[in-house]
């Protein structure tokens, strides 16, 4: 496979691979790297909706190459988009060979498990529309004892038959026919994506250490168990059950990330959620211990981690402070990275800057501009990556803009 | 009566402490003794109220918010208290039709602004999510509300709502009401896009704009 790939590109992929190896280094690379902009607009701009982004492989992976072609970047996204699908990845832990090829559940394989969270275009919502995780209440609070006692056994018998159609009735035929379809799609689904990667590896991108997923162990209750109200409940009403659970499911999760270590991933990537609810209050007593020792116990494998902030995150910027230096990258949505900056300098890789809601309502001087200052404040000393607060832009973003964003960074992210 | 001025502070205290248990205890004991259902829920609102202090004040966080919801809620659950909810709806001081746009199935930003609208004694007809223009045409013309409230998460939702607006034109209500956006992602430009008369980043910024619209209504003689 690596004999198909150029010079040049090899070359390419080698530079990219050496900028991020850079910034987590906190040092200064030779250009600030930029994970791209991407979402709905990509599937717009190779004139497919977003049902066929995400069911078709061929006119998913055409898209994907336009786009990477058009517009390089640092840390390409490729592949059909997918939902976090936790509960099927903890329940099947004790078999590494499937626990990870679970984590996500994209539109075909929902096709076959009809997880009850999940909207796909051209299924449950129209074709023009985003993926969407509408979570649920899937568990009561008389429950916490059993999820304490065995996650992975709560997980299998009581939440997943209670959150997919097709394994309500765990041993029907209807259950193990889905798994045996399952079985059948994901390998047609590897050999598609090895044949996406081959073709984004000969553009130049680099291949391999990858990011396995990784999730607070409060964020598994609060969006995949109880839901959002409700664990928030829980945290007055039944306070040591929450903390209890917690710290039990932290094993299971570690020990699915490290399974992703083993196939090759070199960060572990976080999707924050509750982070925005909790006062620093809650959040140092609920939220951050667990997840502290997930990504210490992370570092002590050589695993560094991405932790993707979801909305507001300034109240909880000095809790990252207690991890060594370099622990991994922090991503910010709605916190200011300039902000950011100021408390975590050499200490923290810091990631986002840019609000897609620029990029959708503002023309190309002004964009030129705000990556201009936004480049000036934060490039110095290093330790920054470029990127999006959030990842989707919508279908109808104007083209002339993404090309100002890819422009402006061009000119001005020449260290 | 008496009994209660001595509980009522404890009360109050207890709401923004959002202690739930010991809210519905005192309110339990109050009922019982005999409190008028009123002043109890004055006593609540007061609670409240400090509640949107320390958010304001960055003390308290939407958990606290969503456990204020649910402590309100479960005092209006409690019987009697639900017999004077009822009879204070003649009450209301403005009526809102809300829903999270088409093409988004999120709902946990609009609850909150609907449990907080309604401790401010609101009337809230909630669609629900993923609506459709034509539903909220619809439900405007039926409910002639005060204010149409458009709830998204998602990014690309800007549209959706940007069309709900464009549908109030052509069905020719768009003058009688006010238009309120609400989404973390929401700016004052794509609040202009929109067509909106305005957006709010959080519920509780939310209410306080339609707590000033309808003030403005009344000091202008229309409630």
């Amino acid at each position: 496979m690596k004999e198909m790939i150029s010079p040049e590109a090899k070359k390419l992929a080698a530079e990219r691979a050496a900028r991020m190896k850079a910034v987590l280094e906190l040092k200064e690379p030779d250009r600030v790297p930029f994970t791209g902009l991407g979402g709905d607009v990509v599937a717009a701009y190779a004139g497919i909706n977003s049902y066929e982004y995400n069911f078709d492989f061929e006119k998913n992976r055409q898209a994907v190459l336009k786009w990477l072609t058009d517009f390089p970047c640092d840390t390409p996204r490729a592949g059909v988009g997918g939902l976090d699908n936790l509960t099927m990845s903890v329940a099947f832990v004790d078999f590494p060979d499937l626990a990870n090829n679970f984590f996500m559940v994209n539109g075909p394989m929902n096709d076959i498990l009809k997880m009850k969270f999940a909207r796909f275009p051209g299924r449950e919502v129209d074709e023009f529309s985003s993926q969407q995780f509408i979570g649920g209440c899937n568990m009561t609070s008389e429950e916490y004892d059993e999820l304490i006692a065995d996650p992975v056994k709560f997980s299998y018998e009581k939440i997943l038959p209670r959150i997919t159609g097709s394994l309500a009735d765990l041993g029907s035929p209807t259950a193990l026919a889905a798994m045996a379809r399952l079985g059948m799609e994901k390998a047609r689904q590897g050999a598609e994506m090895r044949k996406t990667m081959q073709a984004v590896a000969e553009l130049g991108y680099p291949l391999g250490g990858g990011a396995s997923f990784a999730f607070a162990p409060l964020d598994y209750i609060g969006d995949h168990l109880r839901d959002i109200p409700n664990v928030v409940l829980d945290l007055r009403k039944h306070p040591d059950k929450v903390k209890a659970a917690a710290e039990s499911i932290l094993e299971v999760l570690l020990k699915l990330t490290l399974q992703g270590k083993a196939t090759g991933a070199a960060t572990a990537s976080f999707p924050l959620h509750l982070n925005e609810y909790l006062s620093p209050k809650l959040y140092k007593e609920f939220y951050w211990p667990t997840l502290k020792a997930y990504i210490l116990r992370l570092a002590d494998e050589g695993m560094k981690s991405r932790l993707f902030c979801e909305g507001w995150h300034d109240a909880h910027l000095d809790t990252m402070l207690e991890l060594p230096v370099g622990w991994g990258t922090a991503a910010f949505d709605k916190t200011d990275v300039r902000k950011a900056k100021k408390v975590l300098q050499g200490h923290t890789c810091i990631s986002g800057g840019i609000d897609v809601n620029v990029i959708m309502s503002s023309n190309p001087a002004n964009i030129d501009e705000y990556i201009k200052e936004l480049l000036g404040d934060m490039m110095p000393g290093g330790g920054f990556i470029l990127g999006t607060n959030v990842g989707n832009l919508p279908r109808n973003t104007p083209i002339e803009n993404i090309q100002a964003v890819y422009e402006a960074v061009e000119k001005y992210g020449q260290y | 009566m008496a009994e209660f001025l001595k509980i009522k502070q404890e009360l109050i205290d207890a709401v923004s402490e959002l202690d739930e248990e010991k809210v519905t205890e005192l309110t339990e004991t109050a009922l019982r003794d005999g409190t008028e259902p009123l002043d109890i829920l004055e006593a609540v609102n007061e609670g409240m109220l400090t509640v949107g202090r320390l958010y304001e004040s960055k003390t308290y966080f939407i958990a606290d918010l969503i456990m204020a919801g649910l402590i309100f809620k479960e005092v209006l659950g409690l019987e009697q208290m639900t017999e004077l909810f009822h009879a204070r709806n003649k009450n209301k001081i403005g009526k809102v039709v809300l829903g999270t746009v088409q093409g988004d199935l999120h709902d946990i930003g609009k609850d909150i602004f609907r449990g907080l609208m309604e401790t401010n004694s609101f009337e809230v007809i909630d669609l629900g999510v993923d609506i459709p223009k034509e539903a909220f045409i619809r439900k405007v013309i039926e409910h002639k509300p005060d204010i149409l409230g458009m709830s998204g998460v998602l990014t690309y939702t800007i549209d959706a709502m940007k069309d709900v607006v464009g549908a109030l034109d052509e069905a020719g209500v768009r003058d009688q009401l006010k238009v309120i956006a609400g989404g973390n992602h929401l700016t004052r430009e794509n609040c202009a896009y929109i067509g909106a008369d305005a957006y709010a980043n959080d519920a509780f910024d939310g209410v306080k704009i339609c707590l000033e619209w309808v003030k403005e209504k009344k000091n202008q003689g229309e409630l």
